[in-house]
């Protein structure tokens, strides 16, 4: 099957899933099934087509006239669509193989309705990533927000409404800014394809415009400081397998669209575009990770990290961008891979740890961490999954997120070396932002995992805490397994996207793998192997278990005892750690900076009360319409109708009179 | 001279490179109790005690390994793989680094990120092994420890970038070979960036004001708490792994001198001496800053890792100004 018919595929079954489970939405374990296996089977399709068009390099595209004279339809499947169609496609496979057990919690609350707009939704999103055309990517763009909007406000209490409507708001103020970006690139080149868009050669200061307006734009949807405000509330509100796929995945179409316009379209011609890029990268990552920390909800956590990671996203991206201005394509070329590869693995690791926090939040039925604890024994697999999400965000060797963070790394350290002083001064400092957000990020993942796992329980619910059903633990388990292969991997993978960044930069692509290495261009500058750091890790655990074996203390089995020592006291799971407890030396450090989140939080209320403002002027103003055009009449028919109601007293005689009187009447007129 | 390659036949230099980092894992290994019990016989010089002896390590490892353990029930598999992997960690560290050679023996792993990432993944375990126990003080450590880690890491890295960048290459081996020829372009960066990067050192080897070592609950041993028999030893010996380890990272890039430049065994004989002595001259060294210290608030250490994270700052300025 040619990678067309494979995507349009997919896309009736998606939109097969989405229909059936509405119409079926009185059965719902029907409904279920219908939705998830169909989306399933549709993002199988998806990944084999979009690995086809990576692995070749090269895509199809295809365009029809479409209704609208102004706009075809065209699709395009180059590299980059490809990679956001396979990042789409492998979240949305694990998330409703997910869903199939994990909605049994929303049976009874409209799981037929949920599962059409999910279809819908991802739907819309693979076509965002392939439309090659300003209308219909604005279109889909907006069918993506309709649809996610429905998910987020899905459990209709009043923090999901509140969260909708914010996300809601926000996300549409800013694609106004899509929009005349769009139709200022319309405006110069007659035509809305991006083929148009993309041979056009803009003036400097209009390509500026046009780059700050998308910049923005793709931000807020992206969720990059400070546009992040709807984010930490719109994913947790949503069901989790649906919060795996705004935070794994939807998040990142606002990159996509800030690399295709800023890259593809503009060719990145000016230097400060890319530091813009980076030190809004930069800050999306310290403050997104310190925030974190500091939350006790554990999908509020989550959706933190993702606007840490999509900072570290930008942060490569824009050094990248750096590296095609100043005509350094090495550079470039590892940014953007760097950005590209991050964007896949960020896609799988917090898809998994979403999941994980739906599978938590099914079997104790709370989001709050201090209420769980001691959940690694019974459910250890939950657990172990978990802690390969936790162990892939923190970036330890030799997972996933470690590669492409060490990707980002060595393009700052490409950016430091060259002769340009503003990149020997702000490749350095990027390198210790991203330290920095490395080691908080270790930090919030050792109290995450620590606090739901490890220890005591902590609540009624936590101590009788069951493992999930299978299918949950296949969604995850396909998850932590990609982890692992994406990060052990790496040497496959990276050539394959560095072929995708050279079909983007329109350029031959950078030569980063040789056998079981990878190398950030130049071999001489560092060189990776993540396959033999984990055999020499499974060989070295030789050593300890040698020295544990040749002496006796194996011998013995270890005696449990009940509790930890708590210097002769009676042990209390209120005396271990609490997770204000464990923030809190960082809370103390950097209180400079949660001071900037607490003038946030009024900024938040600020937009809400204004919102509640308009919402209230709205309802004095419409009415006034009603009262000219329709008031009018009705009152004069009201007037007259009284009137009438006096004639009618009900009076027998009266009638007789009004009888009288109309004969009267005929008779003047007939006797004239 | 009879070397290396005669007695290797077929290998390549590669392999046996790679066997020459194995060497050096385990002879850091065999030699971490020995320092560790050298540091705590010079405390107790500094205190006016006899001391333990310079053996009395391997003796506590020995007894401890062959004890019995006693787990809390809460306790779950982290606490229990943690001996292990924080073994793991640490011997692919000492592969990687340039202490035997001026090079990294195992160069995909001697790479600047690579090796602040594999501290990382000692602390993850290290900490979350703490809370994993259920025991409140092990909790707190986790918490301090990996606190002391947002502090740290950005000083190692800006430091060894600096050094990095004026080498050309985030490998390891590629800076300590350029120090080695005095090919840094500027000088006062690297002495800079040395200080910074020793400091950084000194903080993750747990010694004082940050920590006491033979104190138990304080932060560098409070995940302790809960272990027993063969698991302590095993941690114990790790934590001894771990600041060997550290410090000849420190040794091996920044005072690459006197080391085995070829694959010979006299050469690598002479390199292991060398480098045995380096450490005892920077463990006595590292006593003295020690024990002259008084021991800090919790709280108040950001304000002295500012002076190490202002030295790799400076380093970095002096760096860009070239002189």
């Amino acid at each position: 099957m040619s990678v067309l018919a494979l995507l349009a595929t997919a896309m009736a079954l998606y939109c097969f899933g989405a229909v059936g489970s509405l119409l079926l939405r009185r059965w719902e374990r029907a409904a279920t099934f219908v939705a998830g296996v169909s989306a399933a089977l549709a993002g199988g399709l998806g990944v084999v087509g979009a690995l086809q068009v990576l692995i070749d390099g090269t895509g199809p595209s295809f365009s029809a006239p479409g209704p609208f004279p102004f706009a075809s339809f065209t699709i395009r499947v180059d590299p980059l669509a490809a990679l956001l169609v396979l990042v789409i496609s492998l979240v949305t496979v694990a998330a409703t193989v997910f869903s199939l057990s994990y909605l049994r919690d929303y049976y009874g609350r409209g799981v037929g309705v949920m599962g059409f707009f999910l279809n819908l939704f991802i739907a819309a999103m693979i076509m965002v990533a392939i439309a090659d055309n300003g209308f219909y990517f604005l279109l889909f763009w907006e069918m993506m927000t309709m649809t996610s909007y429905f998910l987020v406000i899905f459990n209709q209490d009043r923090e999901a409404v509140d969260a909708g409507f914010l996300y809601f708001f926000v996300t549409q103020s800013f694609s106004m800014l899509l929009m005349v970006a769009f139709l200022l690139l319309f405006m110069r080149s007659g035509s809305l394809d991006f083929a148009a868009f993309r041979a056009e050669k803009l003036p400097t200061w209009l390509a500026s415009i046009i780059f700050l307006l998308t910049f923005f734009g793709f931000g807020a949807k992206a969720g990059m400081v400070p546009l992040h405000i709807w984010l930490p509330r719109a994913h947790p509100a949503s069901p989790s397998h649906a919060s795996a796929l705004m935070s794994g995945v939807m998040v990142k179409l606002g990159i996509y669209g800030i690399i295709r316009v800023a890259v593809d379209f503009l060719g990145a011609s000016v230097a400060w575009w890319g530091w813009i890029v980076l030190a809004f990268g930069a800050m999306s990552a310290v403050l997104g990770v310190l925030y974190a920390l500091a939350e006790h909800d554990i999908k509020r956590l989550l959706a933190y990290h993702t606007v840490e990671n999509i900072g570290i996203i930008l942060m490569g991206t824009g050094v990248g961008m750096v590296g095609i201005a100043t005509g350094k394509p090495i550079l470039a070329s590892i940014g953007l891979l760097a950005a590209l590869y991050h964007t896949l693995n960020h896609a799988v690791f917090k898809g998994l740890l979403f999941l994980g926090a739906g599978a938590l939040t099914y079997a104790t039925q709370t989001r709050n961490m201090a209420m769980m604890g001691g959940l690694a024994r019974r459910m250890s697999w939950t657990a172990s999954f978990f802690l390969v999400g936790a162990l892939s965000i923190a970036a330890i060797p030799p997972l996933n997120g470690f590669v492409s963070e060490w990707l980002t790394y060595q393009a700052f350290f490409t950016a430091s070396t060259g002769p340009d002083f503003t990149s020997r001064l702000f490749g350095p400092l990027a390198a210790v932002m991203l330290a920095i957000t490395g080691a908080l990020a270790v930090m919030c993942f050792v109290k995450a995992w620590g606090l739901m796992f490890g220890g005591a329980a902590r609540s009624q619910a936590a101590a009788e805490a069951g493992e999930v059903p299978v299918t949950m633990l296949a969604g995850m388990g396909g998850l932590a397994l990609l982890c692992i292969v994406f990060g052990l991997g790496a040497p496959v993978i990276a050539p394959i996207l560095s072929r995708a960044v050279g079909a983007l930069l329109r350029a031959g692509s950078v030569k980063v793998a040789d056998g079981i290495l990878i190398f950030p261009g130049d071999p001489h500058q560092a060189v990776l192997s993540t396959p033999l750091m984990a055999a020499l890790m499974i060989c070295l655990l030789a050593v300890p278990l040698l020295i544990a074996a040749i002496h006796r203390g194996h011998r013995v089995a270890p005696r449990i005892v009940p509790e930890a020592w708590a210097c002769g006291y009676d042990h209390d799971a209120q005396m271990t750690v609490s997770a204000g407890g464990f923030v809190e030396p960082p809370g103390f450090m950097f209180r400079g900076l949660y001071w900037l989140r607490t003038i946030q939080g009024p900024a938040a209320e600020v937009l809400d009360g204004s919102v509640t403002v308009a919402t209230h002027a709205a309802g004095i103003v419409e009415p006034v319409w009603d009262e000219m055009a329709v008031g009018g009449s009705t009152r004069s028919v009201r007037f007259l109708g009284r009137y009438l109601q006096a004639m009618e007293g009900g009076d027998l005689r009266v009638y007789c009179l009004y009888i009288l009187a109309a004969l009267g009447v005929l008779l003047i007129i007939e006797a004239r | 001279m009879f070397n290396f390659q005669t007695w290797a036949g077929a290998m390549s230099q590669t392999d046996l490179l790679f066997c020459v980092g194995l060497g050096q894992a385990l002879l850091l290994l065999l030699a971490a109790p020995l320092f560790s019990g050298i540091s705590r016989v010079l405390r107790a010089k500094f205190h006016s005690r006899r001391g333990p002896g310079i053996w009395q390590d391997y003796r506590d490892l020995l007894k401890l390994l062959n004890r019995r353990e006693v787990i809390p029930a809460e306790a779950g598999i982290v606490f229990r793989a943690t001996p292990y992997v924080m073994f793991v960690a640490m011997l692919i560290v000492a592969m990687a680094i340039p202490a035997l050679m001026d090079h990294s023996p195992v160069p995909p792993m001697g790479d600047l990120v690579s090796i602040i990432f594999l501290f990382a993944m000692v602390r993850f375990f290290y900490s979350l092994s703490g809370i994993d126990s259920g025991s409140m003080f092990a909790g707190v450590a986790a918490s301090r420890e990996t606190t002391m880690g947002v502090l740290n890491e950005p000083i190692m890295v800006l430091s060894l970038f600096t050094v990095a960048s004026m080498a050309g290459s985030t490998d390891l081996g590629t800076v300590a070979a350029n120090i080695r020829a005095g090919a840094m372009p500027s000088y006062a960066a690297t002495l800079m960036a040395m200080l910074a990067f020793g400091f950084a050192i000194f903080v993750e080897m747990g010694k004082l004001p940050f920590d006491l070592v033979e104190a138990e609950q304080e932060l560098q041993e409070g995940p302790l708490t809960e272990y027993s028999g063969r698991s302590l030893g095993l941690m114990k010996w790790g934590v001894a792994l771990k600041q060997i380890v550290a410090l000849s990272l420190f040794i091996g890039v920044f005072l690459p001198f006197g080391g085995g430049g070829s694959l010979t065994w006299l050469a690598v004989g002479v390199a292991v001496l060398v480098l045995l002595a380096k450490l005892l001259v920077a463990f006595v060294a590292i006593a003295f800053v020690e024990n002259t210290m008084a021991r800090n608030q919790f709280l108040d250490v950001s304000r002295i890792t500012f002076i190490g994270a202002g030295a790799a700052m400076l380093a970095f300025a002096l760096s860009l100004a070239g002189v």
